[in-house]
């Protein structure tokens, strides 16, 4: 019977080893960047990213990549994720392998966590440089304190060359040019070196000897004093001194070497500038919005007023990154990622050009396999089935206006 | 006397069978202490030891000290009092540096690709080494808990300065002033690690102009002093050998 | 009566008293299979592990959580059955010699577990936080899990208990009651594992970010240092040993 058993473990643990080995053959392209395991409404009612652009898709080691855009920050900011009065301008990427040049938001650099308001728009950018070779999902990220990340949509970019050749020269205040990738790390090893080998010394020097069992019977049997010789206390002695003597030493010809040395730098920044946007002209009322599992469709009953001076149609709806578009009105251009591009995806009942002045009840629809994909669907799930997203009204001469909605979603079964 | 009533054919045999075992215990003390002082210390003290912008005159100064000084204390309880080996604190911090170092190589760096130089572990050995010698030439566990624990806060800024002072160097980057070790938490991109995370000085109201470190490292001597005590007792009560009712025989 | 026999066995026959070959080959079972994991995560952890709704995330990694999941229990029903049903019943009797080589077997148990204990609690758990401050965490089961918590700490754990079911059935030291020190080297670190309960609830309703010393994760600490019990066993033997060897040794 153990003889079964037993083959029978090994057997099995034979097979986890080959059905392993085996499925390493298949090379899967990286995926995503865990986007769609965040919650429908957290990616739908916080911030929504738009115009995005990543200025280039392949880059070799050294060279820069800039993804620059807009993020609206969602004025109906659910409950459960605190408001962003410390948020993070982050960026969604497998590890440094690029690494993050610069960051701008409103013109502003932000190395540090800032503070957003509720309902207003800010543009951003923010520069990469490539450092690692392979093919990386690079997202638009905003870490909320309280709240998580919240990512934004993401874009395969390529990085050729080797990692060997990365650079990253810094110019120091007191002058020093330096490569930061490896300014240091002899210093570091050096050190650490040190202190270990005085460390394995000391143990070593307690270990040469009976240890255990000797050392405990002498103890038991009451001569615990003989343990510890004159010798024994002078070698304690030159380490004790030894290392306070190099301590102080060695903060001394530090602080020679380095005379300039300033406090890590920190503290969140306020005041960052919103982006001034007129107030649009259209306004929107939703009078219901359904969510149909079978066809994977929302739709919504809108009531949409043009008080404007030009007539406008509706071109685009989007939401937690996914952008349905009515093609009659609107192509992209940009290279926005496909999957999050729905470029039929938006009907309209009745699309035709909204006079100035007029008020008219029309039917939505944004159809896509990205809610299942992207797991918008999910929405029906969640405590608090709310949607909401940015409409886009474009006039005749292309000048656009952005509505927000905001509005309870009735899940349909059948 | 029959070969079966004696454990051992000879001194020799004897000498062999101790020598072997304090080998084995040796190494088993050293990788449970490891495992135990590592999972403690990473996740009471981890993020300022991980990274270098983390490594500021207040906080890290202030934490890890006092987190760290609780299993010397124990070790050195057990080690001390039934073998008279003052080796207890070096044992847990070269275990732990091992543990960290691994780490820090093989995957914040194999793994993850973060330079060693934003990624490497604080230094805990000085210290160390004056817990051990003062319990060795006190072999008293009150002075060793009060100058031993003072010296263990005191001089933990010091020895880890030359690997840090480097990195305070300032720049002038876009801008904005950052030290080396701002600028490394900044383009060494940590997705899950955003910059409101780090807990490090931000200012306060004090009245000690710039030398904020010896005011931290003197705080946290304090607190080690005490968290030694209570480390020491836990110590003695992990090093006890006593049994309790078996329900199955 | 079997026992008593195969004890008289052992003796007449002389086995050495340490294998040093098992624990060669225990510590080198480990290493081996280990760095093939590190490997296994090194490729799949980028290239599969980032999005838990992908389809290549169920191949590699749900796959390797079953497997894993379904051998560990394999092999500790296997392995404590063993040791348990293959006990001695007259453990009192047995020759100091026969004892001493038991001691050798008991602490090359024990070195397996500490090396065990190393990489479950320092080699894979900092691992962890290697990756989360690094990725999003989309999932309980991301690799590093997959690894840290559901194959590293059933390893220990399993070493742990056979460990300490060796001593129980085979030492005469252990028969006293149970060892208390010893329920804590071993039950301490095991509670680790149902801990990983608090830490998935408290990062799915709580935060998502990574922060190593928030106060959610002390629960791990708590139990880590239970891993000091290793001091009470490393004390018992100490004495039994040197109550063995004692008047061929002073």
């Amino acid at each position: 019977m153990k003889i079964i058993k037993d083959k029978v473990a090994s057997l099995s643990f034979v097979a986890l080893l080959m059905a392993l080995t085996a499925a390493m053959f298949y090379a899967p392209t990286a995926s995503a960047h865990g986007e769609k395991s965040q919650a429908a409404f957290m990616r739908m009612r916080t911030i929504h990213w738009y115009d995005l652009n990543w200025s280039k898709d392949e880059v070799a080691v050294n060279e820069t990549v800039t993804i620059s855009g807009k993020f609206h920050v969602f004025s109906g900011w659910p409950e459960s994720v605190d408001e962003p009065d410390v948020s993070f301008l982050n960026i969604g990427i497998p590890g440094p392998v690029f690494i993050r040049a610069g960051s701008w938001i409103g013109g502003q650099l932000v190395p540090r966590s800032v503070a957003l308001s509720l309902g207003e728009t800010y543009d951003f950018k923010v520069l990469l440089k490539a450092r690692r070779p392979g093919d990386w999902h690079v997202h638009t990220m905003m870490n909320v304190q309280g709240g998580g990340p919240i990512i934004g949509p993401g874009k395969w970019v390529t990085i050729t060359g080797s990692m060997s050749q990365f650079v990253n020269p810094i110019v120091t205040l007191t002058g020093k040019t330096l490569d930061l990738e490896t300014y240091n790390i002899g210093n570091i090893y050096f050190w650490h070196a040190v202190w270990y080998a005085v460390g394995v010394a000391w143990m070593w020097y307690w270990a040469k000897g009976p240890i255990f069992i000797p050392r405990q019977l002498a103890v038991a049997s009451g001569k615990a004093n003989t343990l510890i010789s004159a010798g024994d206390k002078k070698v304690g002695i030159a380490f004790l001194v030894g290392t306070i003597v190099a301590n102080a030493v060695l903060m001394g010809t530090t602080n020679e070497a380095y005379p300039v040395t300033t406090p890590l730098q920190a503290g969140t920044m306020r005041g960052i500038i919103p982006l001034e946007l007129p107030v649009p002209s259209v306004s929107v009322v939703v009078d219901d919005a359904t969510y149909r599992v079978p066809g994977r469709a929302m739709q919504m009953s809108l009531t949409i007023t043009n008080n404007g001076d030009s007539s406008v149609r509706l071109g685009e709806f989007m939401t937690a990154s996914v952008r349905f578009l009515e093609p009659n009105v609107l192509e992209d251009e940009t290279g926005y990622p496909d999957d999050l591009l729905a470029e039929e995806g938006l009907t309209v009942s009745d699309n035709s050009p909204l006079a100035p002045g007029e008020t008219r009840s029309v039917s939505v629809t944004a159809s896509d396999a990205a809610w299942e994909v992207y797991r918008l669907a999910d929405l029906i799930y969640d405590p608090d089935s709310r949607f909401a997203g940015l409409l886009f009204f474009f006039d005749e001469a292309g000048n656009r206006q952005m509505v927000m909605v905001d509005a309870p979603l009735i899940p349909s079964f059948i | 006397m029959s070969a079966s009533q004696s454990a051992v054919r000879s001194r020799a045999e004897a000498v062999a069978v101790s020598r072997t075992f304090d080998w084995m215990i040796l190494f088993v003390l050293f990788t449970a202490v490891l495992g135990g002082y590592h999972i403690h210390f990473m996740l009471t003290g981890g993020d300022w030891d991980f990274w270098s912008d983390w490594k500021d005159r207040r906080l890290w100064v202030t934490v890890v000290p006092i987190v760290a000084i609780t299993f010397p204390a124990a070790v050195q309880a057990c080690l001390w009092w039934r073998y008279r080996l003052p080796i207890g604190a070096t044992l847990c911090v070269l275990a732990l540096l091992l543990g960290e170092w691994i780490n820090r190589y093989m995957n914040f760096w194999g793994w993850t690709y973060f330079p060693i130089n934003i990624c490497f572990p604080s230094q805990l050995i000085p210290g160390a080494i004056i817990l051990d010698v003062v319990l060795m030439l006190s072999g008293s566990m009150t002075l060793t808990a009060v100058a031993g624990g003072l010296g263990w806060g005191l001089i933990f800024y010091p020895s880890n300065w030359p690997v840090i002072a480097p990195l305070h160097q300032p720049v002038e980057y876009n801008g904005m002033m950052f030290t080396l070790a701002d600028l490394s938490g900044y383009h060494y991109v940590r997705t899950g690690t955003p910059e409101y995370i780090r807990m490090v000085e931000k200012g306060t109201l004090r009245t000690f102009g710039k030398d904020v470190a010896p005011v931290s490292a003197f705080f946290s001597g304090f607190v080690s002093v005490i968290i030694y005590f209570l480390w020491h007792f836990f110590g003695k009560w992990f090093a006890g050998t006593g049994f309790i009712a078996d329900d199955a025989s | 009566m079997a026992a008593t026999t195969e004890s008289v066995k052992a003796d007449a026959a002389e086995a050495p008293l340490l294998n040093r070959r098992n624990i060669v080959l225990g510590m080198l079972l480990y290493f081996v299979f280990y760095s093939w994991v590190r490997w296994y995560e090194g490729v799949y952890g980028w290239s599969a592990g980032l999005d838990s709704f992908a389809p290549e995330f169920e191949t590699y990694w749900m796959n390797f959580l079953y497997i894993e999941l379904v051998l560990e229990v394999i092999v500790a029903s296997a392995l404590w059955g063993y040791i348990w049903k293959t006990r001695d019943r007259k453990v009192m009797s047995i020759t100091p010699r026969e004892e001493l080589r038991r001691h050798f077997t008991h602490w090359t148990w024990l070195v397996m577990y500490g090396w065990a204990i190393y990489w479950g609690a320092s080699y894979f758990t900092e691992q962890d936080g290697t990756w989360h401050q690094t990725i999003i965490r989309d999932t309980d089961f991301t690799p590093s899990h997959v690894i840290e918590f559901y194959l590293s700490y059933p390893i220990y754990i399993i070493t742990g208990v056979s460990a300490f079911l060796y001593a129980k059935t085979r030492l005469p030291t252990y028969q006293e009651g149970l060892h208390l020190q010893y329920m804590v080297a071993v039950i301490g670190p095991f509670m680790i594992l149902p801990n990983v309960g608090l830490n998935e609830w408290g990062h799915t309703f709580w935060f998502m970010e990574e922060l190593f010393v928030a106060p959610l994760h002390y629960g791990f600490v708590f139990f880590g240092w239970a891993a000091l019990g290793a001091m009470g066993v490393m004390n018992t033997e100490v004495m039994a040993i040197g109550k063995l060897i004692k008047k061929d040794l002073v």
